[in-house]
């Protein structure tokens, strides 16, 4: 452990733990999870940095989107996010859920994730190289850290208008909604 | 080989056109209402194997173009004569207005998921199939996306682009 980080242990314990033991998701979108084999085993070893895979959203706190993601996709990726525990994490990795990627123009596929749930960080890159998950990690310690990988709190604060933003893209959502929706912001807004 | 079944197809049915490319591929044009007659002509003749049904949109001819592609698994290895496998096209179009056609799942049980696909992407109905439920898409209310008059482009900015993006409310 390093000497200059004991006082932030002592600060915040539970902080610094829960920095350093990221479970990410088993969850496979796209192209880009083929990256992750090597990034979890023994040639890059991502357990230096904490990082373990887990089976289950209800252990994990970290989620990487690693590619494309079809219409299909997003409900499950939603059903997934939904059910992972606070604090929790998504980094967007690839170019594809950035802005689309190559599939700027087609009919299958959705183009800003970040519409439909927060994203704490982007790795852009087609394919990003594993280093650059372990770069993403760091910056996301930094940002925990400060107290500004706070994406969750922002789902939970503005959740009226990602729910809104899913159902425009889904349809009707057959789940109920997370929190609680002051169904009124809405209207008020476009009054 | 090749010979001896272009040969074969040539004097059974009427108004075929057989092409034979590369050696190993054989081109055969069929009527729409003799494609399962052909196939199951071919299927009794070694060729057992489908490998795929796909679909091709002549838009300016007003036509779909079905192509099936078969091989044989019971065809001479080719490790031990340096051939190679032959592979047969069975090649049918139809009119775009009313695709319709009977379905090959009589013949080769595995065409259903192909058959299912092109229902779902060109809109070709596949009459006397047990399951033409959509496959891939999710709740599709446009006209099958595979074909050549669709627009994605403007699909994408129809469906896509007009999501707003969310900002945080307190601002």
């Amino acid at each position: 452990m390093d000497r200059n980080q004991i006082t932030k242990w002592l600060k915040a314990p539970a902080k610094m733990a829960n920095k350093y033991s990221l479970h990410v998701i088993y969850f496979c979108t796209g192209c880009g999870i083929i990256e992750i084999p090597p990034v979890i085993t023994s040639r890059w070893d991502a357990e230096r940095f904490g990082i373990i895979p887990v089976a289950t959203p209800r252990q994990a706190n970290l989620f990487l989107i690693t590619g494309y993601v079809s219409v299909k996709t997003l409900r499950a990726i939603i059903r997934t996010y939904e059910q992972m525990l606070e604090p929790k994490y998504v980094i967007g990795f690839g170019s594809c859920p950035i802005n689309g990627g190559m599939y700027w123009d087609s009919y299958n596929t959705i183009k800003h994730l970040d519409k439909y749930i927060p994203i704490d960080g982007w790795i852009a890159g087609c394919m990003p190289r594993p280093e650059a998950i372990f770069i993403a990690v760091t910056h996301l310690w930094t940002l925990i850290d400060k107290d500004m990988a706070n994406a969750y709190i922002q789902y939970r604060e503005n959740y009226e208008f990602y729910r809104s933003n899913q159902e425009m893209a889904l349809g009707k959502l057959e789940w109920p909604p997370l929190y609680p929706i002051h169904s009124n912001v809405r209207a008020v807004e476009n009054e | 080989m090749n010979e001896s079944i272009k040969e074969q197809l040539e004097s059974t049915f009427k108004s075929i056109v057989v092409t034979v490319s590369e050696d190993t591929r054989i081109f055969v044009n069929v009527k729409k209402e003799q494609v399962l007659v052909v196939l199951r002509f071919l299927k009794d003749r070694k060729f057992d194997h489908l490998a795929l049904i796909s679909c091709v949109d002549w838009i300016e001819e007003k036509e779909f173009e079905l192509v099936y592609i078969l091989t044989g698994y019971m065809q001479i290895d080719e490790e031990d004569t340096g051939q190679e496998r032959l592979h047969l096209i069975v090649k049918a179009k139809i009119p775009r207005q009313s695709p319709r056609l009977k379905t090959a799942t009589v013949v080769f049980s595995n065409a259903e998921p192909y058959e299912r696909e092109i229902h779902e992407l060109f809109g070709v109905v596949f009459e006397g199939h047990k399951r033409l439920t959509p496959l891939f898409l999710d709740r599709w209310n446009e006209i099958p996306p595979f074909r050549k008059d669709f627009d994605t482009r403007k699909y994408v900015e129809e469906v896509f682009d007009k999501i707003p993006p969310v900002e945080d409310k307190d601002k």
